[in-house]
């Protein structure tokens, strides 16, 4: 039987302004199953909990209303208050006499009337509260980062130098991400390599990281602390175990084929590695363009014709023996406690601008690639030179806001990272040829971080000239081309005879990151970035508990805030593997086995797939909750036709006896 | 002139924005008829739509649910659901004799304070104009 | 010089916005609208400019600006803001042609009376619509309604036109009507300068005249006409089904009905009229319908499709004059020329009109013909 306890509370004249305390004191008294109620000036204060306390404790009390504010002021101090009297904190429950009462209401009668009803709801309610306990589940104290750029090898470190265990997947036969491509870096102009491949090395030398390039993310189950992942290795053909990165196998190579990592600036064999500080520095061969693979495929299928020739030279070069053609791809599972996604981004496609010229004009090229032109590393040594004819360009136009800030042919959001990246081009062509002149055709010229406003006076400084307008048209006109568009602060059309158009593309969400979601059950946004769990106050989180996020799959975003993202990412990993054990809120669905009709509506409408199924001995299958993922939601409550879903906390008997005590 | 009547309201208010936004307008001492009771739930979507005919049949004069915004909603899409399943309940109530204007559906985010107190009051004058409820409904 | 201080000038930005220039508040002044204009090629035209003025409310209701925009939409199709630029122009416009305030060109003046009164730009009577069909008679009611804009019914040289279209519908054996009771201009470029009520009785009168006579399908030859029957007329209450002649004439071609006998052996260039492509995305068929012609080679100007330039006809300017060399039809000749071809072929009869005239003008030396008259050719 209920012993009820109910603690009305003055508020000091909060509520006792407005509410006549002693008659709702006494009208508690005669609630049913109240064996107790008083008042108090404050119930929140130390006072007023010891005096909820010692009244359990003397009257035997077994639940309590605390008639006063809002849940979301005091629920846990209260909850606190009785679980110090020995009895279990759920018995509690608040019944909102402040807010929804005596601050709304003017009229003392009727808020007098008011609360008394608020009161016997909360009453009628607690008779049905049940005892309920939060669970303790284990934590596997390892985690899995997605995408090995700058962002998840800061994250995949971060995790490590903490001593968790951490694989790092990428999907490229290298780590590196965009970051690798780039020649200096602003607005400290420090060259990219320099910084980035210290951290690359480090990844590979860690003891607490395993490696995994040439990997794909497959499957995910489980839930926070208990991630079940499935991730393909894709056939490298080449035994990393055995291979000593010793060169000679794409040395030798005799196909060549456009290089992806230079933008088809370059070429690459096919068996290669990416770039020479690659990470791991062992080679995959791309079995597209191999020819000993076209062989053998020819060969397997039994193809009519001329064979292609029978190549494998790298297997008679390689000294260790560690080319291998049986190899195929490999499907491996593994448990983790927690995921980050770091998979960045891709440069924006600027074809659908058709005034650009890109694809038409060979000396219109992406920021991208003058990046890769520029690189001492890269497909033209450094040397920046005109695709057209080869010649070093001294008249340089720059375009900004190609696929940013466009509702139509592109995106609508500010890429963030061209203004600075345009200014860096500038300051380094001057100093590459001081004979170089820089005209940047530019919308606003956005420099909000440190230091990167003087960065922009500093390329003005060293001679680009900018005007503010829009590009309407490049045409070709001898072997030069003419950029044309409105100067918006003249109000006058100009001209500039250029030798080389570079547009500075923005950055959209990276290829597949829609499926990655869809596999990681997180949200992406309009524009395929990952959302973030508040774009605020939880940064780097996301809507599932366990998955994090790091870098420019959020949007687009520079090198120093991708880095503080993945020590943000990292920081909210350790702390979730630093526990041992896991507890869960106790407010969620169960499904009574012996009312589930197992037609698993459940499942569908479970916003968080927090529902299993499973079979029964008597052959029935039926819907379990998976306690540790469901977050309270109820929804699985409102659709089940059968009654036998229900929410702790809310359950349906809850509920229905607040309506009835309305009327008793 | 008897008694001026007094219609009596259930409101079924989310945790997350509209049980939020109520407590918003008494913070912002934001006043509105007295006539609504409030019963919290953590989403719109667990609303089942037995409490809301079970209100009625009891002999509320109006039942009112209100949850985040669409879009808004802490588990996601908890009140896509609420909004499919009350848009076929209503056309069941009026099959019961419950006029459509006595149940009403409304998203208050929890910073909308004064949205609710507005919602309060438009709904207790309509529910006044209305006046009591027929007898010889079904419920 | 005093330097002014802005108050702003609210009325004059509610009254743009009043009349439909709502997108003017999105304009981030780019700039890219007046490098796409192509009167830049030709003369200072700031369409960014006039905006900014709208957006301050210091628009100038004097200036002959307001009437310069050709409603090409080639800055429409590329404006990152997605702002209805031709919505502004023509709110600007509204506001001088409903109030009677302001400067308005004084030939455009003269053409909105005579639509006004006589129905039809050029003033003719309305009993001569049909002229340039001759003696043909042609039935009382008909599903197919072929309507060929007030210039290439009334004017002797876009004539051919109308003339050409009959000529081949007739020998496919298509049947077809002309309004009994003769239809008036279909009101576009009233509409584009800014008089709406004169537009919205033209269309009265339009839907139902068609209405009378049973027409299912309206068959237009003016890219103009297409436009505003298609997008305009539902509005009001005329759902048709509108099909410019190219669309037609290339179905009829993949169905087989329409079959060539001889060979022309041309080289042709197409220039796409802008309400026909850049307005509802026709680009596709008038080129098939060329292709399929025996004996054409088609060649591509340095600009085309969507990237085309306007002929200079559209928005009400081709009431107006242009002087010698501010003219569009010229610019777009030099890139006809430009490809070596014959023919320059045209499926709109202001983009023929102006053609012609720059041919006369220049000597340029190749021929301007219509779709329909080539087709006719090869019959
Ligand atoms: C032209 C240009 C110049 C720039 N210059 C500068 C500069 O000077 N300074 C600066 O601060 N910033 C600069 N930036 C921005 C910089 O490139 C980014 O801030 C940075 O690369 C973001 O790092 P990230 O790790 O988030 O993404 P990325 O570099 O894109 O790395 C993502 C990684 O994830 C991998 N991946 C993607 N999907 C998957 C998947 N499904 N499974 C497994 N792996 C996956 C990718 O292969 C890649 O390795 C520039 C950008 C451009 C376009």
């Amino acid at each position: 039987m209920a012993r009820i306890g109910v603690f009305i509370c003055h508020c000091g004249t909060n509520i006792a302004g407005t509410v006549d305390i002693p008659t709702v004191v006494e009208a508690a008294q005669n609630m049913p199953m109240v064996v107790y109620a008083v008042d108090s000036k404050y119930n929140c204060s130390e006072p007023g909990q010891a005096a909820i306390r010692d009244a359990i404790l003397e009257n035997r009390l077994n639940r309590v209303v605390v008639a006063a504010c809002s849940p979301w002021m005091h629920e846990k101090t209260f909850r606190k208050a009785v679980a110090s009297a020995g009895l279990n904190p759920y018995l509690a429950e608040m019944a909102n006499i402040r807010e929804h009462n005596s601050w709304v209401h003017n009229d003392k009668q009727a808020a007098t009337d008011k609360a008394i009803e608020i009161i016997k709801m909360a009453v009628a309610k607690v008779s049905r509260h049940e005892e309920l306990f939060p669970k303790a589940l284990p934590i596997t104290k390892r985690a899995l980062v997605v995408g090995g750029g700058i962002a998840g090898i800061q994250t995949a470190l971060d995790i490590a130098n903490a001593g968790h265990p951490v694989v790092l997947a990428e999907r490229e036969p290298s780590i590196g991400g965009r970051m690798s491509q780039l020649d200096k870096t602003f607005p400290t102009l420090d060259c990219s390599s320099c910084i980035l491949t210290p951290k690359m090395v480090d990844v590979m030398q860690h003891p607490n990281i395993k490696l995994m390039t040439y990997t794909e993310l497959e499957q995910v189950e489980g839930f926070v602390g208990n991630f079940k992942v499935t991730l393909r290795q894709k056939a490298r053909k080449v035994d990393h175990a055995k291979c000593t990165a010793c060169g000679l196998c794409w040395q030798k190579c005799p196909e060549k084929v456009d290089s992806e990592f230079d933008l088809n600036l370059g070429k690459r064999t096919a068996i290669y590695i990416p770039f020479p500080q690659a990470v791991p520095p062992r080679p995959v061969i791309d079995t597209a363009n191999c020819r000993y693979q076209k062989y053998l495929d020819f060969t397997a299928e039994g193809r009519e014709g001329k064979a292609p020739p029978k190549c494998g030279i790298c297997e008679k070069i390689c000294p260790v023996g560690a080319i291998d053609w049986e190899e195929t791809d490999e499907l491996i599972t593994e448990e983790f406690g927690a995921i980050v996604a770091a998979t960045g981004y891709k440069p924006f496609e600027p074809g659908g601008y058709t005034e650009l010229g890109k694809g038409k004009f060979a000396d219109v090229i992406t920021g991208l690639e003058l990046e890769r032109m520029m690189s001492p590393a890269g497909p033209f040594n450094g040397e920046v030179k005109r695709p057209s004819n080869g010649e070093h360009p001294k008249e340089v136009v720059f375009i900004t806001c190609v696929g940013s800030r466009d509702k139509q042919r592109g995106r609508t959001y500010c890429s963030k990272v061209c203004c600075m990246y345009i200014a860096k081009h500038a300051i380094m062509l001057k100093s590459h040829d001081p004979e170089v002149n820089c005209y940047v055709f530019n919308m606003d010229v956005r420099t909000v971080s440190k230091d990167y406003e003087e960065f922009y006076e500093q390329a003005q400084l060293s001679g680009a000239t900018y005007i503010r307008g829009k590009v309407s048209k490049i045409r070709q006109e001898g072997d030069q081309l003419i950029v044309r568009g409105e100067d918006t602060l003249l109000g006058e059309i100009i001209e500039v005879p250029a030798d080389m158009v570079v547009l500075a593309v923005g950055m959209e969400h990276s290829e597949g990151a829609a499926e990655l979601a869809q596999k990681l059950h997180i949200s992406y946004d309009v524009n395929g970035f990952f959302v973030e769990a508040h774009p605020k106050l939880r940064p780097v989180e996301t809507r599932s508990d366990g998955i994090f996020l790091a870098g420019a799959c959020l949007g687009p975003r520079d090198i120093p805030e991708t880095v503080s993202q993945g020590s943000g990412a990292a920081a909210k990993v350790c702390g979730l593997l630093s526990q041992d054990f896991l507890t869960t809120d106790p407010l969620v669905s169960v499904i009574d086995k012996v009312k589930c009709a197992g037609c698993l509506l459940c499942q569908d409408i479970c916003p968080f797939s927090a529902i299993d199924s499973e079979t029964l001995r008597d052959g029935r299958t039926v819907s379990v909750v998976n306690e540790s993922i469901c977050k309270g939601c109820g929804l699985c409550v409102a659709a089940c036709r059968f009654g036998a879903a229900n929410l702790h906390g809310f359950t349906q008997e809850q509920l229905l006896a607040e309506v009835l005590a309305l009327w008793e | 002139m008897g008694v001026e009547f007094e219609p009596r309201i259930v409101g079924f208010l989310c945790n997350w924005c509209s049980y939020a936004g109520a407590d918003m307008a008494g913070t912002s001492r934001i006043s509105y008829p007295p006539n609504l009771r409030v019963i919290r739930v953590p989403c719109s979507g667990r609303v089942d739509p037995i409490l809301i005919v079970k209100s009625f049949q009891m002999g509320a004069d109006g039942v009112l649910v209100a949850g985040c915004h669409p879009g808004d909603c802490h588990y996601a899409e908890g009140n896509y659901y609420a909004r499919r399943r009350f848009a076929m309940l209503r056309p069941f109530l009026e099959y019961l004799g419950i006029e459509g204007d006595r149940f009403r559906v409304e998203w208050v985010s929890a910073s909308e304070g004064r949205k609710f107190s507005e919602v309060v009051s438009s709904f207790t004058n309509q529910l006044t104009e209305l006046g009591p409820r027929a007898t010889g409904a079904a419920v | 010089m005093v330097n002014e201080v802005l108050s702003p000038y609210r009325e004059a930005v509610d009254a743009v916005i009043e009349a439909g220039g709502e997108a003017l508040r999105q304009c981030y002044q780019c700039g890219l609208c007046t490098g796409t204009c192509p009167w830049n090629y030709l003369k200072k035209f700031s369409s960014r400019s006039l905006i900014h003025q709208a957006q301050l409310g210091t628009a100038d209701f004097e200036s002959e600006e307001t009437w310069t925009c050709v409603t090409c939409r080639a800055c429409v199709a590329r404006c990152p803001r997605e702002v209805a630029i031709i919505d502004i122009m023509k709110a600007l416009r509204s506001i001088i042609a409903e109030m009677g305030a302001g400067y308005m060109p004084e030939s455009l003046r003269v053409t909105l009376k005579n639509i006004a009164g006589a129905g039809n730009p050029l003033g003719e009577p309305a009993e001569n619509r049909h002229q340039w069909a001759g003696d043909r008679k042609y039935p009382e009611q008909s599903e197919l309604l072929y309507v060929p804009c007030c210039v290439s019914a009334y004017d002797p040289v876009a004539r051919r036109i109308a003339q050409a279209t009959a000529a081949v519908l007739d020998q496919v054996g298509v049947p077809f009507g002309v309004a009994n009771e003769p239809e008036r201009c279909c009101g576009e470029s009233v509409r584009k300068a800014g008089n709406e009520s004169l537009f919205a009785a033209l269309a009265q009168h339009n839907i139902e005249t068609f209405s009378r006579q049973g027409a299912g399908r309206l068959l237009t030859s003016s890219p103009h006409c297409y436009h505003t029957f298609l997008n305009e007329y539902p509005d009001l209450g005329g759902r048709f089904d509108v099909l410019h002649y190219t669309q037609y004439l290339a179905g009829l071609l993949r169905e087989g009905k329409l079959k060539f006998g001889k060979e022309l052996n041309i080289k042709v260039t197409y220039h796409d009229p802008c309400y026909l492509g850049r307005h509802n995305g026709v680009y596709d068929d008038p080129r098939e319908l060329l292709r399929g012609i025996p004996g054409i080679e088609l060649v591509e100007m340095d600009d085309y499709g969507p990237d085309s330039i306007c002929c200079g006809g559209g928005g009400g300017r081709i009431w107006q004059e242009n002087v010698k060399g501010e003219r569009l039809s010229d610019l777009r000749l030099d890139q006809a020329l430009a490809t070596g071809a014959d023919v320059l072929a045209v499926a709109c009869p202001y983009c023929l009109l102006n053609f012609e005239d720059g041919v006369l003008t220049t000597s340029a030396s190749i021929q301007v013909k219509d779709i329909t008259e080539l087709v006719r050719e090869a019959l």
